[in-house]
């Protein structure tokens, strides 16, 4: 892996009081990192187009952390905008959300969700989570080569 | 380490020492008897028809670690083909291959592969790589319910 840039996620998270646990776990990483929060899915498309204007500021994510239940278009909706795009949609998209219920861990992979994480009770048990989710995505995993989402790129 | 157990795999792989390798990495997580191994592209789609038709031979496999470089269709187009069906879509596809070519990770990525690793020359650093793609896939994640 690209070891001098820092990975960059981006966190489609509504909750204030997830955000924060999220982001204290983020800061234990061995990995150097970049987390970027918006809170619903509608932000998180207008962050992206951004991101695909290679505007500064909006640094392209190697991967989004998505709720589901949000207000507005919710993470489904926005997991489907977002894989029916053709420049975004490789960046892999995991889900990160209080629900197990089958049928939802059936539509998000449907929707070609790249894992589904239910998100744990304690700050110790989000630790753990990041831990093992940066080592699949950015330890053994390639990630989509640099400059080749942006709309500007070639 | 329950759902390790339980997990059913699909390797789709034809060389035979890189079958070996990942049987072992996974046999030493304790999940030698739920890895089923197919040769080609063609030989899993196969698989796959006969697990929607319930055979109890091919259980539908939660996770598919898929090779590219293959005889006949190769790893790609059968990505392709998974995709497009209705009901096989659901299932993750990771890309295990030796190849590190930024068209490879970039076309698979868009094929919507669940991730692309590659693989490593020595039996101890494979052991590695499987058991984080395992603890990722099996211990973090919720996956579809065979």
């Amino acid at each position: 892996m690209d070891t001098l840039k820092p990975v960059v996620m981006l966190l489609v998270e509504d909750d204030p009081a997830d955000q924060k646990l999220i982001k204290k776990s983020m800061l234990d990483q061995k990995i150097d990192n970049e987390l970027i929060i918006v809170e619903t899915g509608e932000d998180a498309l207008e962050y992206l187009a951004h991101s695909k204007s290679a505007e500064a500021g909006y640094p392209t994510p190697d991967l989004i952390l998505l709720d589901l239940n949000m207000p507005g278009m919710g993470g489904r909706e926005f997991l489907r905008r977002l894989k029916a795009d053709d420049v975004l949609d490789t960046i892999p998209v995991v889900i990160l959300t209080t629900s197990d219920s089958e049928q939802d861990i059936l539509a998000t992979y449907k929707l070609q969700a790249a894992g589904y994480v239910k998100k744990p009770p304690t700050l110790d048990g989000f630790r753990e989570v990041f831990s093992r989710l940066q080592e699949y995505w950015f330890v053994i995993c390639k990630r989509v080569p640099q400059g080749q989402l942006s709309c500007t790129a070639n | 380490m329950d759902a390790l157990k339980t997990a059913v795999v699909l390797l789709v792989e034809d060389d035979l020492g890189d079958r070996k390798l990942v049987r072992e990495a996974l046999t030493n997580l304790g999940m030698s008897n739920e890895l089923y191994v197919t040769a080609s592209g063609e030989e899993a789609l196969e698989y796959l028809q006969r697990s929607k038709c319930g055979d109890v031979e091919s259980p539908r496999p939660n996770l598919i670690l898929l090779d590219l470089n293959m005889p006949g269709i190769g790893g790609k187009e059968f990505l392709r083909r998974i995709k497009v069906d209705d009901d096989l879509c659901s299932i993750p596809v990771v890309v295990l291959t030796v190849s590190d070519e930024e068209t490879d990770i970039q076309e698979s990525y868009k094929l919507h592969a669940a991730g692309y690793v590659q693989k490593r020359a020595s039996p101890e650093e494979f052991q590695k790589v499987v058991s984080k793609l395992a603890k990722y896939w099996f211990e973090t994640s919720s996956l579809v319910k065979s």
